[in-house]
């Protein structure tokens, strides 16, 4: 008789465990935003670092030129090399340039006189943006911020970009 | 923008620019031509998502349409005209369907959105440095007929 009170059926035992595991990983789930909030060393710096581009400086003119290359970044699920693109060139100073080329109304890619009405600016087809050559937006099309520019270094005559850096708008 | 939430959610909140649907039609069968199969397959993926993130503020990629290639393209065209009619709704004012099949061509008339057929790329290296590049010269293709609707 008391032999019988003690048993835990299959069934029940299976639903101890799984409610079990499942606390764990909701604690899990509720606990990972704190951390990463409170411990900085937590977070991912890998996207931080300067990259080589692939490009001298002595082959950068005055005219932007679209330049893409790679990154190893791992997100989430995914470990991935997601391409990066710049348009650069050198200002009336001799200085790099290196603008993103994400338009910032809602992120089509932007092209160097990519539209014969508008030349000498950066032109975004999906809804007709504009900026000007220093990627500032013309006011009057949809973007509202000028195009990022990009940390840069130059190492052995070699143009090395990182992440971009937002700007205020026009 | 792609079909997850976060892409979702700014689509709701900026419905007005995003006038554009894309859906690959990806033919799915197991037969003696596995391989082949599988790599076109992942070509048009590729293609797809490059060509979603050249106008991502103006398109949104659909889910792609999976269907098999000896099966009845009568019945298909139904099935996919439903999936085309409910998008519609949104409202989409331009519709594109993508695929390498030239078998849709011949039924484009009772297709109810625009059909982009690409020419199949040939077997090879995926990550290679030529198979970039002529995805990247596709892409740039499809961008301007897409942009010649607008
Ligand atoms: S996304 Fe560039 S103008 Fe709208």
């Amino acid at each position: 008789m008391s032999d019988k009170k003690q048993q835990v059926s299959r069934r029940q035992f299976l639903n101890y465990t799984l409610t079990g595991v499942g606390g764990f990983m909701a604690a899990g789930l509720l606990v990972s935003p704190l951390r990463m909030a409170i411990d900085p060393v937590l977070k991912d710096s890998a996207s931080g670092e300067l990259v080589n581009v692939g490009i001298s400086v002595d082959d950068i003119t005055d005219v932007p030129t679209r330049i893409d290359w790679t990154v190893e970044q791992v997100d989430g699920w995914y470990k991935s090399e997601p391409s990066r693109s710049a348009w650069v060139y050198k200002d009336g100073n001799g200085d790099i340039v290196a603008l993103s080329p994400i338009c910032t109304h809602l992120g089509c890619v932007v092209s160097w006189e990519g539209s014969d009405a508008h030349p000498d600016h950066f032109y975004c087809p999906c809804h007709d943006g504009l900026y000007t050559k220093d990627g500032v937006n013309v006011p009057g099309t949809p973007p509202l911020a000028p195009l990022p520019t990009f940390e840069q270094e130059i190492r052995d005559g070699m143009l090395f970009l990182g992440n971009t850096i937002d700007r205020e708008g026009a | 923008m792609r079909w997850q939430k976060s892409d979702v959610d700014k689509y709701v909140s900026a419905k007005e620019y995003i006038d554009t649907l894309i859906i690959p039609l990806i033919d799915f069968q197991m037969d003696q031509d596995l391989e082949n199969n599988a790599f076109q397959n992942e070509v048009l993926t590729i293609l797809s998502n490059e060509l979603e993130k050249e106008l991502t503020g103006r398109i949104m990629l659909a889910p792609s349409y999976y269907y098999i290639k000896t099966f009845d393209k009568d019945q298909e065209i139904v099935r996919l005209n439903h999936w085309v009619e409910n998008v519609k709704k949104q409202p989409f004012k331009h519709i594109f369907l993508l695929s390498f099949d030239p078998a849709w061509k011949k039924s484009e008339q009772a297709l109810d959105a625009s059909f982009v057929w690409i020419p199949k790329i040939q077997s090879g290296d995926i990550g290679s440095k030529e198979m970039q590049h002529t995805i990247r010269e596709q892409v740039k293709q499809i961008g301007e007929l897409i942009r010649s609707y607008w």
